[in-house]
């Protein structure tokens, strides 16, 4: 077995345990399980950073170009996100979320393994690593967002219910939720947009226009108008809360079929076909 | 037994608010309302107890009233009087007598039956209530004693067990709850419309929490102002609370009215022009103060008392501990007023002053024939039948009088006198048992 299949192994175990441990605090508020699920978190992403490095190193190309790579890569860059975010505010629920999804996620990029592609000598350039990561980095700013507003509907439900109790009390407050939600989407809009421009200008570069229709550029402007959509709505008529989470969820759900149901029916460039 | 004590009533245990906030007797009906309830047949004594969470009757009655349809009549008493239809709360009330009504009413003073057990307010509105029974004139000897013990019963629980120091206040729970929708507090604007105890409660809690300023509208401007000086807050003109409803972000409900002071359409309003920034209804009136509807709102939050209730019920472990010792302590003082209110019956009250008479009869006897030089057996014969017979004259208007009244109106008065007059004490009288006596008053 390849060092990077030891490493992602390693991370998916952590994924899974860094879930059961924030899961955990949920169900018996200790602050041990909630140390214990920032832990597992933060080595699996630091194991899952090590399989991409090791991927990368060996395909001489930052591993970003097959299915699995893509889909592992975006798992990992949502947990760093996270991670990040954590340091400022204390969300253990929010982490039970992220890590369960990015045990799925990873999961499901496995499912897609193959060996590394070659990349055709002309796509050899910076380009492709910085569109990729800025249209990955918007598009992981807003799975979190999208797994705070998860959080943010099942809170709201309980108050609205009157199911409260000493387990609501260590979700964090509707205020930070809905803050939490209206930053990402603040942050992952402009990171999706230049990731939006960047693949258009390599586009350009490559192959000489810089929009051809494909499914995964037809996804993202839909997906980009939807957000585009949603900030306004929040800036102009105040949509927040309930409305806001609902939204930003539809919104990733769009991502997500754009991902998986584009690049297996459609696949074109952004499928790993590069002719 | 010729008397029995029985509690019909509801609480928040058996009914919803919206049908106690119904029944509940405000203070101005209590007096014509006592002397009806005195007045139904069976009832000796009668009191009624009402608060935003419970109304019950509380009386002294004849044995067999129960027997007698008692309990229907006074549960018909109260549809007349609340001007409700029977059926709309029959199913929520209960009935109970004898040792279990004396338990029951020692449970809701030491605040063991309230919704936040522990809260301190119940013992004040059950003296309260007992003071317009008193003052009514429907409260004898019987119910002085039982409510009375009642209050010397909160106040051992009170003392003795570490309920009250535990206590999670609905306020608290409010401003907890405030806490799971808000984070930051400092920016935050509170609103009190009406200022109740436990409005001004959650006032203070919140403040303490750092919330950024308080609003307050009481029906009174007067009121608003001083409180408002208190809390350092601004007083709010009391027609004009929908016009600053849209700066509040907690607002506080526990004004009296039979309408609903902030309804729904009111509430859309203001949420559009706060933009729809959350906000959290606290309701802490009975009847309620703001329509319920507006929970199904986006972006509003409300919690009546049932709510908090429940929010407050996340934390009954630790005190349940505490509360089972307020337990233990209610049932010794049960068993104690149990010994006297039987010793209220005539009989064994005739038997009592039979036995302390004869006894001093007795050792006085002795004493005389212990000095007489001449101890002849005639002597102590005369002596034995003079003084009998001295005694038995004595007696015997007494004891008539008692055994004609038995069963009658005003017993307890007479067999409470007797017993003072012959220093017949009901049995164990506890020593910290320090109210006034006014049995025989």
């Amino acid at each position: 077995m390849t060092s990077e299949l030891v490493l992602l192994k390693a991370a998916l175990v952590a994924y899974l345990l860094a879930a059961g441990a924030f899961g955990l605090f949920l169900l018996v508020l200790h602050p041990i399980s909630r140390a214990l699920g920032l832990s597992l978190l933060l080595a699996a992403f630091l194991a899952h950073g090590g399989a991409i490095a090791a991927r990368s190193i060996t395909a001489g190309h930052v591993a970003v170009v097959t299915d699995y790579e893509a889909l592992s890569f975006f798992a990992w860059l949502v947990v760093g996100v996270y991670v990040a975010v954590e340091l400022r505010y204390r969300l253990a629920a929010v982490g039970a979320v992220v890590a369960a999804f990015a045990f799925v996620v990873t999961l499901g990029a496995a499912v897609f393994y193959s060996g590394v592609q070659e990349l055709p000598p002309n796509l050899r350039s910076a380009w492709l690593f910085v569109h990729v990561t800025l249209a990955f980095l918007g598009n992981a700013v807003l799975a979190l967002a999208f797994c705070v507003s998860l959080v943010y509907l099942f809170h709201e439900r309980q108050l609205k219910e009157k199911r409260v109790g000493e387990r609501m009390r260590r979700l964090p407050s509707l205020e930070t939720l809905d803050q939490l939600n209206y930053r990402a989407l603040s942050w992952g809009f402009p990171l999706l947009t230049l990731g939006i421009i960047t693949g258009a200008v390599w586009g350009k570069y490559s192959w000489g226009s810089f929009w051809s229709w494909e499914p995964r550029e037809v996804f993202s402007l839909i997906v980009w108008m939807l957000y585009a959509g949603l900030l306004q709505a929040r800036l102009v008529a105040g949509w927040r809360g309930r409305r806001l989470a609902t939204v930003t969820i539809i919104g990733f759900a769009v991502v997500l079929v754009s991902f998986v149901f584009g690049n297996v029916f459609f696949p074109g460039k952004h499928g790993g076909s590069f002719d | 037994m010729a008397r029995d004590i029985l509690i019909v009533g509801l609480s928040h245990r058996t009914a919803p608010s919206a049908v106690r906030e119904r029944l509940a007797f405000p203070q101005v009906d209590l007096q014509p309302a006592l002397a009806r309830l005195a007045g139904l047949d069976g009832v000796h004594e009668a009191a009624i107890v009402s608060t935003c969470n419970r109304v019950e009757v509380v009386a002294c009655v004849a044995e067999d009233a129960r027997a007698r349809g008692l309990e229907t009549r006074i549960s018909e008493f109260l549809a007349a009087e609340r001007n409700m239809a029977h059926a709309e709360f029959a199913a929520h009330l209960y009935a109970h007598s004898g040792r279990e009504g004396v338990r029951h009413l020692f449970r809701v003073a030491s605040s063991l039956d309230s919704m936040v057990v522990g809260e301190p307010q119940i013992l004040g509105q059950v003296k309260d209530h007992y003071e317009e029974a008193a003052l009514a004139g429907t409260s004898g000897s019987v119910l002085h004693r039982v409510f009375h013990r009642a209050f010397a019963v909160a106040k051992r629980v009170r003392t003795e067990t570490g309920i009250a120091g535990k206590a999670v206040s609905v306020a608290s729970s409010a401003v907890d709850l405030a806490r799971t929708i808000f984070e930051k507090f400092d920016d935050k604007t509170a609103m009190l419309i009406g200022a109740g105890t436990m409005s001004e409660l959650a006032a203070r809690h919140l403040k303490t929490q750092g919330v950024g300023s308080v609003m307050i509208a009481t029906r009174t401007f007067e009121r608003a102002v001083a409180l408002a000086r208190e809390l350092q807050g601004v007083p709010v003109p009391f027609d004009r609370v929908a016009e600053y409803l849209k700066l509040a972000d907690v607002v506080i409900g526990s004004a009296g009215a039979t309408d609903y002071l902030v309804t729904a359409p009111l509430v859309q309003e203001v949420l559009r022009a706060r933009k729809q920034r959350p906000m959290f209804f606290i309701d802490l009136a009975v009847p309620r103060n703001f329509d319920p509807t507006i929970n199904d709102l986006d972006n509003v939050y409300l919690y009546d008392l049932d709510d908090l209730a429940v929010a407050v019920a996340g934390n009954v472990d630790e005190r349940e501990r505490e509360a089972v010792r307020g337990e233990a302590i209610v049932e010794e003082e049960v068993e104690r007023f149990w010994r006297w209110f039987e010793s209220l019956e005539v009989v064994p009250t005739i038997v009592a002053i039979r036995e302390k008479v004869e006894a001093i009869r007795q050792r006085e006897l002795e004493k005389a024939l212990a000095s007489l030089k001449d101890q002849a057996p005639r002597h102590r014969e005369l002596l034995d039948a003079l003084t009998s017979s001295i005694v038995n004259k004595i007696l015997h208007a007494p004891i008539a009088s008692l055994k004609h009244h038995d069963g009658r109106e005003g017993t307890p008065d007479l067999v409470v006198s007797a017993r003072r007059l012959f220093d017949l004490e009901p049995p164990a009288r506890s020593p910290d048992d320090k109210e006034p006596d006014k049995e025989s008053a």
